[in-house]
């Protein structure tokens, strides 16, 4: 086969992932298929995964609407903790000390409040967590990270000694019919598949 | 809603395209087969040339992590710039092989 002839296929192939992903459903049914339903029971901790601290070092869109999330199940009364992760982006704060200061405004009493800034990737989060609940004899956690890398955040939070319960705050498959909006979840189901292949053959599930 | 206005949109220019091409230009309809055959190739090109990049990109912070002890994230290469980077390597290298060829 030529190699004009490769590139042609390839070219049918790339267009068809395109208008598929932009034009269909399928980003919504992939990431259906992907994530963990909701398990909300009561736990004895909550654990707020970090994601990234903006550019001015204030809590980005992500950041805010998981903290937010993971502040509501406190309310809730569904378990006595609330440990809140998330590095330092260069030489500004935690995004787990940015997080904490929002949950005191909040009302959130600070001696329920952990942090936790050390964990850079979702498995140093686990083992740095683990490191940090275990001696606190908390087994159970509700964990609160989004819903495509949940399975990949609850098989290493599994592996630290947890028994974990799913608390994604959203639910992508939902997102709305707009081509742009169904592109950017098919670019994130990629790079969720690539990240799964990566803990896997890195030997972290 | 959105998606079929789109849809519908470029179908409509695309069909005045068409029109002006070979009404107006003096374009040939046949050369239309060929020219959808180009853009693909350059499609392909491009996407062998994002697997590259994204695949160069990984294997150099892993070696990064490895080598100097440090964290290097990998959403470094998590940009959609890379993404027009590589149709600009796909279209250049289609762009060359074309002004190459005898």
């Amino acid at each position: 086969m030529s190699w004009a002839r490769i590139c042609r296929l390839l070219g049918l192939a790339a267009l068809a992932v395109f208008l598929t992903s932009a034009f269909t459903p399928l980003p919504n049914l992939l990431s259906r298929w992907l994530t963990i339903p909701r398990r909300l029971e009561p736990a004895e901790a909550i654990v707020v995964l970090g994601t990234r601290l903006s550019p001015d070092w204030e809590l980005s869109a992500a950041s805010l609407y998981r903290a937010r999330y993971g502040i509501a199940l406190y309310r809730r009364g569904l378990a006595p903790l609330l440990v809140l992760t998330g590095p330092a982006r260069g030489e500004g704060p935690a995004e787990a000390t940015v997080r904490a200061k929002f949950a005191r405004e909040l009302g959130i009493p600070a001696e329920v409040i952990l942090t936790e800034a050390g964990g850079r990737t979702t498995r140093e989060e686990a083992v740095r967590v683990g490191a940090l609940l275990r001696p606190r004899g908390v087994r159970k956690i509700l964990l609160v990270t989004n819903s495509l890398a949940m399975a990949r955040a609850r098989g290493v939070f599994e592996r630290a000694g947890f028994e974990v319960l799913a608390a994604p705050p959203d639910d992508l498959s939902k997102t709305s019919g707009e081509p742009g909006l169904r592109l950017g979840l098919m670019q994130q189901i990629l790079e969720e598949l690539i990240a799964r292949l990566y803990y896997r053959v890195a030997g972290y599930l | 809603m959105e998606g079929p206005f789109i849809l519908l949109l470029v179908g409509l220019t695309s069909v005045g395209a068409y029109w002006v091409g070979t009404k107006r230009v003096g374009l040939s309809g046949r050369g239309l087969r060929r020219a959808v055959e180009r853009v693909l190739e350059c499609v392909g090109m491009m996407l062998v040339f994002l697997v590259g990049n994204l695949a160069a990109g990984m294997i150099t912070i892993l070696a990064v992590r490895v080598v100097t002890r440090k964290f290097v994230s990998l959403y470094l290469i998590d940009d959609e710039v890379l993404v027009i980077l590589s149709l600009l390597q796909g279209l250049a290298f289609q762009c060359w092989r074309d002004a190459s060829a005898p």
